[in-house]
């Protein structure tokens, strides 16, 4: 440790001397290497991303609902927009919305406040990851203007489908979609990186490893998931843009090729990705209700050491998404188990998040209810997986809207109610001003019921035999009765409702950031080391010559030898 | 934990001395293939190449005198690839499909043939054997352009011209008799002067089937 | 341009330099992009034993003299790091000239060796083994020229007796590019 400590005096000598000289005016906020601008610049490109995937939902929900309408601000839908709709909606939401918000907006925010560092390590890799990113969404938007039109074969991206021109139609559009794909990666490869070695390396003289919020152990981990999970996928974009634009036949069965092998590759992939997203969504959550319990976290180790059982865990778990695709039933034996086995830990974390909870003095604000509702609904995302879990059950279920309704149960909290989590209880610290918090319940109570209205009619229908993937179930005489058409109607119409709400989110995010009462340090009298600086915290977090210690734990609330109720993190005992 | 930053000075490697060696290795593994015994080259080729390999990694990127965390972190990232390779292959190395043969199923035909004592299981696999259902193929087959209700307003019907014909419109029963409908769906509308989109149907359903689905069509004539 | 580095850089609370322990997360992750592509690669070639037919065409003369090439440029690499080590920036930056020579003589090998084998029908559509063939080597190659303009910056650095770490950093990922070719030479050009 002894060199440490030089290597701290030798920076404040020489690197803080002109480290406050960046651009200036309006540069500053496009060419900075600050992480809290680079993370403002991702939270609101996510956030438009967000407003544009919700109007892809609304579009095609209004199709579902009365087909063949003009939807107001769209149009008539044909088929082909269908399709790339809906397509274009789950990559949007996926990879440029739960991403960009939950890992590298907060991400890049919290990691070096919390863990009382004044930048990330490499700020300008940090921003060439933002602006790769940039480039991807707009590569991803263009792509839906194309002749051809946007990519429609889904996010999964199946070939044939998406490897041939004729199938799919869009000959440019699909490989856009994939190139934009594969520069997402590109900069989250960049941004992990940035993320791993800052936790494992810059951490505040004294803070020990269980010493770091969770959040930001659930941050990282989500990194390293995503790190060692995307390369296979890398490889096999690749090959599928290959087979796009040069006409080989890696997944081409007649050429010797095989198309099962891009549904592992993503996969491979795409199962971890499900967890990489939630880790952070839970972290926060846990964070939250740490501090509106007044509570130390129940077990802070059993949540650390059940969130590397997850990570680990996802790695076996990939080809439930494939019970159907005629892989080995030996196989589906074996990843059955494995399904059923992941809940285990996470259900570890439900329960202590409870057990904190439990006979602490709760207090309902916003951000409190936000992460109360996580829990409750992830549980039932959680729950209604154990059904496509197992394989038998699986062939019945596959593909119908009872998937599409799982898995929305699980994302929605995971990327929307975690975004606002996050978004309500750091936005003090963000912009220095308190939240309106009667509006924030407004807009609470305005998302979080239409939302159940929505995807609980698309359980019924999936049940029903609603296949998804149909672009008008009038078609489909067993489909078309006037009960599913009910049903289908009670969710698009929440979905207008629950849409309308966010206007209310809009308002106050606007109105308490021009108005909204001063914040100061620490409104939520938390622990944490991000709230021991001013809020909005200066450029370099701490004044050079007062960077924190950190004498223990970040969840010392209520403790019996002091008045205070908290006791923060930097605090000499 | 305070040497870590001296520990690199501290060793010493004689580069060319590794250097020589994987040259020597490099030559070893061009040379396996000439004995041309298959194993002898698959171990100068791999075997080599890992011995290589190691030996770069070890000395060259001093992974050797690096912190154990390192090891994991690499360790873990070829475990993965070991991983994916364990759960891909055995469907991607597998062209012929799996073949599986019900043998539950056939068991219980078996028993159904031969059987006295378990009629009850014979009788749901008997069940599935039968399918046709004269309603049931209009609905699914043919309802795809003539609409499930014979109205001529299938799924298909708005891009198809000339239109599907309606088996509920009395202008259209006014020419057509019953060996009519029957030769239009064993032989297709062209045999007929009508449009070639109506496709013989003969291949797929054998001559009681097409009676049942004539009489199915005749069925729907409107009663004047 | 705002070159101090933040304090976040300089701290080192596993005990690896910030640096370092970046780039081997970085090749942690190059080893799951390559090591999807070769099991890929690997799992179709054991299950198509009439690739060996298309296998046959490739050289291995050329493999291996670039096999060679590879190796020496990591030796200088190393040599590199050492002279890096001991302060030594103008030696450090001739040494990795001679690496960039090495990356050089490699790509050129490499493209006369492609421009032979295009030019008698074996292009990347020809069947799936050329196609991994030129997906492989490809990719490594691109590796290559992104080691070697890197490499480039390092070295000028180096010469002015900046940055001498970095000669370490760009050694190391140098070397990462070096093992992948160890394991694709026997993969694409012996094992027939």
């Amino acid at each position: 440790m002894a060199d440490t400590a030089v290597d701290v005096q030798h920076a404040e000598h020489h690197g803080h001397a002109d480290h406050h000289h960046g651009p200036q005016g309006l540069l500053k906020y496009v060419w900075s290497t600050d992480h809290k601008i680079i993370a403002m610049q991702y939270l609101f490109t996510g956030m438009f991303m967000a407003v544009i995937g919700g109007y892809m939902a609304y579009v095609f929900r209004m199709q579902l609902a009365f087909p063949g309408i003009s939807v107001p601000g769209f149009g008539q839908v044909s088929p082909g927009e269908y399709n790339s709709l809906v397509t274009n909606h789950g990559s949007i939401m996926i990879f440029w919305v739960a991403m960009p918000v939950l890992i590298a907006a907060f991400g890049n925010y919290l990691i070096p406040l919390m863990i009382g560092a004044d930048d990330m390590v490499f700020p300008r890799i940090n921003r060439l990851s933002y602006q790769i990113f940039l480039v991807s969404a707009i590569l991803l938007l263009a792509s839906m203007f194309v002749q051809g039109g946007g990519f429609g074969g889904a996010w999964t991206a199946y070939p044939p489908l998406s490897a041939v021109a004729e199938y799919n139609q869009t000959a440019l559009g699909s490989s856009m979609w994939l190139v934009a794909v594969a520069l997402e990666f590109v900069a989250f490869l960049l941004g992990g990186i940035n993320f791993i070695t800052t936790l494992m390396n810059s951490r505040a003289p004294g803070m020990k490893a269980y010493d770091i919020p969770i959040v930001c152990w659930m941050i990282v981990i989500a990194s390293i998931l995503f790190m060692l999970s995307v390369g296979p996928l890398i490889a096999g974009a690749v090959m599928l843009l290959f087979d796009q634009v040069l006409g080989t036949g890696f997944y081409d069965p007649a050429r010797g090729g095989d198309p099962i092998l891009w549904q592992h590759l993503f996969w491979f992939f795409g199962h971890p990705e499900v967890y990489v997203v939630l880790l952070p969504a839970i972290g926060m959550t846990i964070d939250v209700i740490a501090t509106f319990s007044r509570k130390k976290i129940f077990g802070y180790k059993l949540v650390l050491y059940t969130t590397v059982a997850t990570g680990v865990l996802s790695f076996f778990v990939w080809a439930h998404h494939q019970f159907i695709a005629g892989i080995d039933p030996r196989m589906a034996n074996v990843f059955t188990i494995t399904t059923l086995l992941i809940s285990v830990p996470i259900a570890e974390m439900c329960f202590v998040i409870i057990a904190t909870l439990y006979g602490g003095s709760i207090r309902l604000t916003t951000p409190m209810l936000w992460a109360l509702a996580f829990v409750a609904e992830f549980l039932i995302g959680g729950v209604t997986g154990i059904f496509l879990g197992a394989s038998g059950a699986d062939i019945y279920f596959h593909d119908t809207y009872f998937v599409l309704a799982h898995f929305h149960y699980t994302f929605f909290p995971i990327a929307i109610i975690g975004s606002f989590i996050g978004f309500t209880y750091w936005f003090p610290k963000m912009f220095g001003r308190m939240m309106n918090d009667t509006l924030g319940k407004i807009h609470f109570w305005g998302t979080v019921i239409p939302f159940n209205f929505i995807f609980i009619p698309l359980f019924v229908l999936g049940i029903g035999g609603q296949h998804r993937r149909i672009y008008n179930y009038q078609h489909f005489p067993e489909l078309a009765g006037p009960e599913m058409y009910q049903l289908r109607v009670i969710a698009t119409i929440s979905l207008l409702v629950m849409l309308s709400f966010q206007l209310v989110f809009f308002y106050n995010c606007i109105t308490s950031w021009i108005s909204g009462e001063k914040a100061g340090k620490n409104p939520w009298k938390a622990n944490t080391l991000e709230w021991t600086t001013e809020s909005p915290p200066p450029h370099g977090n701490w004044p050079a010559d007062d960077m924190p210690n950190v004498y223990r734990g970040a969840y010392e609330y209520g403790h019996p030898d002091r008045e205070e109720d908290y006791w923060p993190q930097n605090q000499p005992s | 934990m305070s040497d870590h930053q001296d520990h690199h000075d501290g060793h010493q490697v004689n580069y060319k001395k590794i250097y020589f060696i994987l040259l020597g290795l490099l030559v070893v593994s061009v040379a396996g293939p000439f004995l041309e015994i298959l194993w002898v080259t698959l171990l100068t080729a791999f075997g080599i190449a890992i011995v290589k390999a190691r030996l770069v990694i070890n000395n060259f990127m001093h992974l050797k005198w690096e912190k154990r965390l390192v090891k994991w972190v690499l360790t873990t990232s070829l475990l993965l690839m070991g991983l994916m390779f364990a759960g891909v292959a055995p469907d991607v190395m597998n062209h012929e499909g799996n073949n599986w043969e019900n043998l539950a199923a056939q068991a219980a035909v078996a028993r159904g043939v031969a059987g006295e004592h378990e009629e009850e299981e014979a009788e749901d696999v008997v069940e599935v054997v039968v399918g046709f259902s004269a309603q049931s193929t209009f609905t699914v087959v043919c309802g795809a352009c003539h609409g499930a209700a014979g109205d001529g307003t299938g799924a298909a019907a708005a891009a198809l011209n000339p239109r599907p014909a309606s088996f509920i419109d009395p202008v259209f029963w006014e020419t057509r008799d019953r060996d009519r409908i029957l030769t239009v769906i064993r032989d297709g509308a062209a045999a007929v002067g009508g449009s070639p989109l109506m496709v013989p149907w003969r291949a797929s359903y054998d001559d009681e089937q097409i009676q049942a689905l004539t009489d199915y069509v005749m069925s729907l004539r409107p009663n004047e | 341009m705002a070159n101090a580095k933040p304090l976040a850089t300089l701290r080192s609370a596993t005990g690896i330099p910030t640096g370092r322990l970046a780039v081997w997360w970085v090749l942690a992750s190059e080893v799951v992009i390559f090591g999807g592509l070769l099991g890929a690669y690997l799992m179709h070639r054991l299950g198509h034993p009439e690739w060996a037919e298309a296998a046959a065409h490739t050289n291995t003369w050329v493999g291996a003299f670039n096999t060679f090439v590879l190796l020496s440029s990591s030796f200088t690499a190393v040599l590199a790091h050492q002279a890096a080590e001991k302060g030594n920036g103008k030696e450090a930056a001739k040494l990795l000239g001679f690496t960039i020579l090495g990356a050089l003589t490699f790509l050129i090998v490499k493209s006369g060796e492609w421009t032979y084998e295009i030019m008698h029908g074996y292009t990347i559509t020809a069947n799936n083994f050329w196609s991994f063939y030129y997906t492989a080597a490809g990719l490594h190659a691109l590796h290559v020229i992104a080691g070697a303009i890197i490499m480039g910056f390092v070295a000028v650095d180096a010469y002015r007796g900046r940055e001498l770490h970095r000669v370490e950093l760009i050694g190391i990922y140098w070397h990462f590019v070096d093992v992948v070719w160890i394991f694709l030479f026997p993969l694409l050009y012996i094992a027939k």
